[in-house]
């Protein structure tokens, strides 16, 4: 913080879990900002440099776990440029390892992971390196032909050097809101397989429409197998594009429900997921707001028309007094029903705070709601637990990022908190274990045969694990979602007290179905495109 | 372009906490029954109430909420002021901190205010308002409450109060405050709204439309009913009539007629608050009293690029392009990299035939802003109309690729290869135009006429 109100850094940080050397646990990737001004000089500034973190997770042989980390970021031969913002993973040219893609205000950067512990920057011959503002990015495979394609959600046009002064009525210096500036468009880049993408923004029929994205979560929303995007956008409508099966999306976002309040006003859309949080096979939509504005659920009717049921859930009310960044659905009791977290932070003084001389005076604490199960009516309300969440829920900071994925291997989903001129946070899930759970790493085949990789994650991918009560609870293989952040692309599925087998049906992102009915329990398994019935 | 702020942000938790200090201090004495107005607290018995830090604010804000508490501090001290009077002063100065933002600061203005002079709706009411903006619900609807059991059929009141209870998910209890305004009030268009929001709520989607319907019959400005009055057509099944109106829909909000809150929103002195009413004018079409607004802004804040330019916005809106074209020059002096006005100066120029001016406008514009659409678009036309075909391609080239929707860049990039004579690339430009503007007539008549151009020669 410069004491200029600089708007662009109140944006960032994000964060990724991933597991970047292949061994099994996830490794971390942190996002840096630098000096505004510097960069506004025009001089050439190094940013302080995103950092990659390699797990060396140790599990003893009582079961408990051991986490230590170390900073492998210049071994890595990761050099990141510019003031960073976030972080989308992904393996785009299926060799088996899990890629990188910066976004940063300025050109994003795309290193390619080389399997042997670094990776190369190929932004530029891939032709990823888009100049805009990015905050929030997605790989998905949109025309289903098995090669990650890349959405990159693009924010606003704003430059330090012709920054705008903002106040508050009093004419209190303060930061802007997003409407001073203008809009930059979003970009849909297509693979082409042999290390390059080509942009279809234009060709898709993406570019017909856009506002200021910050989240961006892809899903197959109308279940025709075929994934679909949602962009949450600031303080514009947000948009549900859905996949025409031609390489054209068409904007859906009005009609569907999902693009404004349900008194028809545009929020403050930062952090999105998608997830089926009601079980009943389709997904639901969960986007974070400002402060006064509170978060938005939108419930699916399985044909990618929405019901807004913010108020009724809870989840609206319970987060007027907090502005939302990073959030997910993810079951953090493994009882087999989708909770949600918040991370918070504000994004204009909080007079309060700056009456108590606090230096940073922006910051809120995260909120987790635990979802209530089954419900025919749709009237349950979500609880409220934060109070219960531990040490970690009373702290107040000034959150962004949020990245969700089992960091210790012990069956439930943990969260890496980005924080905005703060340190970052893990928050170590010690409840999810105590239930029943399968793990699952949804793969197709690589012929990476100088590194020996013969997997490779398949993204988008859809499971449903049929359990023994006859309920069918349908996840999806995903890193983005969130706000700036990747995720573990495993699925992890709560099975409660069950500890019978559960059927396991994947939907692969090409179409075919597949099922396994020998799946362990309370471990990850590998399951294989192909090596289904 | 508007400043409009983002919503007011509190830590409801930290607020929670001020309201319990204060009102500790300052109510317990009193017994709060619904319409009484003897059970005023004893003056001297309230707790002190300091003034926030006001240094940053506008010296003219700083000096007007710093006036009223001095004169609230010699009420005080005279101990023969009467409850009602020192309870105005305390109003006073919460509705100067409430218009200013600090809503924190303004709650214990506005308790000590209520705790004097209970039988006043005014009080609970600006409380109801501060809570509601603090995002604390219940306090809200505590404060609303009172301030109805004081005036119960308050329009604005009951209609707040409807849209907590909605945001609360209790569409029936809001359904109740709507049909008590509309009996106060008949017709009154905010009610309508509540209550076709309340029925969509309850999936009671021909109720919805019926009251949505009324509303836009009412008032056809109110452009955001048209979404929730989509979701109730949609809800019974008529996409078509759900789509079309979709198409119209607009961001004009609907609000109750609040007497209160208006008197508030004249009351802040300074430059951004002169800005903010200047914006309000605006927006209304009533340039005069904006560009008031606006000098008076810019006579506080001369150095303020936003408020200044606004002024030479609202006069060239006026037709004084003179004094125009003076304000925006005034701002780029001084705020050389306020891209805005190097485009308004650069419009002005381009509208009086100096094209080579006009031409080094847009070109600063877009090299403190190079993202600005507009500026560049200018830009490219004026060098294509210029003679300068090629420099316009670049610039058409570089809007298509900040915003790919920008058909006056396409059309634009096709009419400067016409320019330069390659025909094959204007033609393929243009047909791709057509494919992805279908609606966009030019795109058509120009290819007929590249198409009987070529095939003269």
């Amino acid at each position: 913080m410069e004491g200029k109100f600089y708007y662009a850094e109140i944006i960032a940080p994000g964060a990724a879990l991933l597991d970047y050397d292949n061994d099994g646990d996830l490794d971390v990737l942190l996002v840096q900002g630098s000096r505004l001004s510097a960069l506004g000089s025009g001089k050439n500034v190094q940013g302080s440099g995103d950092r990659l973190f390699r797990n060396d997770l140790q599990v003893n042989a009582d079961g408990t776990r051991v986490l230590h980390f170390t900073d492998v970021t210049e071994p890595s031969g990761i050099v990141s440029r510019g003031y960073g913002m976030g972080v989308a993973t992904g393996d785009f040219n299926n060799d088996g390892c899990t890629d990188l893609y910066l976004t940063n205000l300025g050109p994003n950067q795309l290193f390619r992971n080389n399997c042997n512990g670094t990776f190369t920057d190929v932004s530029k011959q891939s032709k990823t390196d888009d100049p805009s503002w990015t905050v929030s990015a997605s790989f998905l495979d949109y025309d289903r032909d098995g090669w990650l394609d890349l959405f990159v959600g693009n924010y606003l046009s704003w430059r330090a050097e012709s920054s705008t002064p903002c106040s508050t009525p009093s004419g209190r210096p303060d930061y802007c809101s997003p409407n001073v500036y203008q809009p930059q468009p979003s970009r849909l880049l297509h693979n082409n397989h042999d290390g390059t993408f080509t942009d279809v923004t234009v060709a898709s029929g993406i570019a017909r429409e856009f506002g200021p994205a910050l989240g961006v979560s892809t899903a197959d929303f109308n279940g025709d197998g075929w994934i679909d995007i949602y962009v949450a956008n600031d303080g514009q409508p947000n948009q549900l594009w859905m996949n025409q099966r031609d390489g054209s999306f068409k904007n859906t976002g009005l009609l569907s429900g999902t693009a404004l309040s349900a008194h028809g006003k545009a929020k403050a859309g930062m952090g999105v997921d998608a997830g089926d949080f009601d079980n009943d096979g389709d997904e639901d939509i969960f986007v974070t707001n400002l402060t006064g504005e509170g978060n938005d659920l939108y419930v699916n009717d399985g044909s990618g028309l929405f019901e807004e049921r913010s108020a009724r859930s809870g989840l609206g009310g319970a987060s007027r007094g907090y502005t939302g960044f990073g959030t997910a659905w993810f079951d953090i009791d493994n009882d087999g029903w989708l909770d949600t977290l918040t991370v918070n932070g504000a994004v204009q003084t909080i007079e309060a705070l700056r009456r108590e001389n606090d230096p940073f005076p922006l910051h809120q604490r995260k909120l987790l709601f635990r979802n209530p199960g089954a419900d025919p009516s749709g009237s349950a309300r979500f609880e409220d637990v934060t109070a219960r969440g531990g040490a970690a829920f009373e702290l107040s900071e000034v959150g962004r990022g949020a990245a969700f994925g089992d960091i210790d291997n012990d069956g439930d989903v943990d969260v890496l908190v980005a924080n905005n001129n703060g340190k970052p946070r893990l928050l170590i899930n010690e409840i999810g274990a105590r239930n029943h759970w399968i793990g699952l790493r949804l793969a197709g085949a690589s012929q990476n045969v100088v590194a020996g990789l013969n997997t490779r994650d398949i993204l988008g991918a859809r499971v449903g694990i049929v359990r023994d009560d006859g309920v069918t609870l349908w996840r999806r293989a995903r890193s983005d979602g969130s706000y700036a952040s990747a995720n573990d692309p495993r699925v992890i599925a709560g099975l409660g007290q069950s500890t019978r087998t559960p059927r396991v049906r994947v939907i692969w992102p090409n179409g075919t179905t597949e099922e396994w009915t020998t799946v362990a329990i309370d471990r990850y398994t590998l399951l294989k495109e192909g090596d289904g019935t | 372009m508007s400043r409009a702020l983002w919503s007011r942000r509190r830590r409801a938790g930290l607020g929670a906490a001020l309201l319990l200090m204060s009102a500790c201090s300052s109510e317990p004495k009193t017994t709060p029954t619904s319409t009484s107005q003897t059970t005023e607290v004893d003056p001297s018995t309230l707790p002190a109430i300091t003034l926030p830090d006001l240094s940053q604010m506008d010296k003219a804000v700083q000096q007007q909420i710093g006036d009223q508490y001095r004169s609230l501090q010699s009420l005080i001290e005279s101990r023969s002021t009467p409850p009602h009077d020192l309870a105005r002063a305390y109003g006073d100065v919460g509705n100067l901190l409430m218009a200013a933002d600090h809503l924190e600061a303004a709650e214990p203005y506005y308790l000590h205010a209520q705790a004097l002079e209970p039988g006043e709706m005014r009080w609970p009411y600006y409380l109801g308002h501060v809570y509601m903006n603090r995002a604390a619900p219940a306090k809200s609807i505590a404060s609303f409450e009172r301030a109805l059991r004081l005036r119960p059929n308050d329009v604005a009141t009951l209609v707040w109060l409807g849209n907590i209870y909605l945001d609360q998910g209790q569409p029936e209890l809001a359904a109740m405050q709507f049909t008590q305004a509309l009996s106060a009030q008949p017709g009154v268009v905010a009610a309508l709204f509540g209550q076709g929001r309340a029925a969509l709520a309850q999936r009671e989607y021909s109720r919805a439309v019926n009251y949505f319907e009324q509303v836009l019959a009412a008032d056809p400005r109110a452009s955001m009913t048209h979404y929730p009055l989509a979701l109730a057509y949609r809800g019974l099944g008529d996409t078509a009539r759900a789509e079309a109106h979709l198409s119209q829909q607009g961001t004009v909000e609907i609000g109750p007629p609040d007497p209160l809150m208006a008197e508030l929103r004249g009351l802040l002195e300074g430059a951004v608050a002169e800005e903010n009413r200047g914006v309000r004018a605006l927006d209304s079409g009533d340039f005069k009293t904006a560009a008031e607004h606006f000098r008076k802004g810019v006579a506080l804040a001369p150095d303020n690029p936003s408020i200044r330019h606004k002024l030479g916005t609202a006069l060239s809106l006026m037709g004084d392009m003179q004094g125009a074209v003076e304000q925006f020059q005034e701002t780029v002096r001084r705020s050389p990299g306020f891209a805005q006005a190097h485009y308004s100066l650069g419009v002005l120029l381009a509208v009086s035939g100096r094209r080579q001016e006009a031409i080094e406008r847009f070109s600063t514009a877009v090299k403190y802003e190079p993202g600005y659409v507009e500026a560049r678009l200018r830009l490219a036309d004026l060098m294509r109309q210029s003679g300068r075909p090629d420099a316009a391609l670049t610039q058409y080239a570089q809007v298509m690729t900040i915003d790919p929707r920008a058909a006056e860049a396409q059309f634009g990039y096709a009419m400067a290869l016409v320019q330069l004579k390659r025909y094959d690339e204007a033609h393929r430009r243009l047909t791709e135009g057509m494919s992805v503007h279908p609606e966009r007539r030019e795109f058509a008549d120009a290819l007929a006429k590249l198409e009987e151009l070529r095939g003269r020669q």
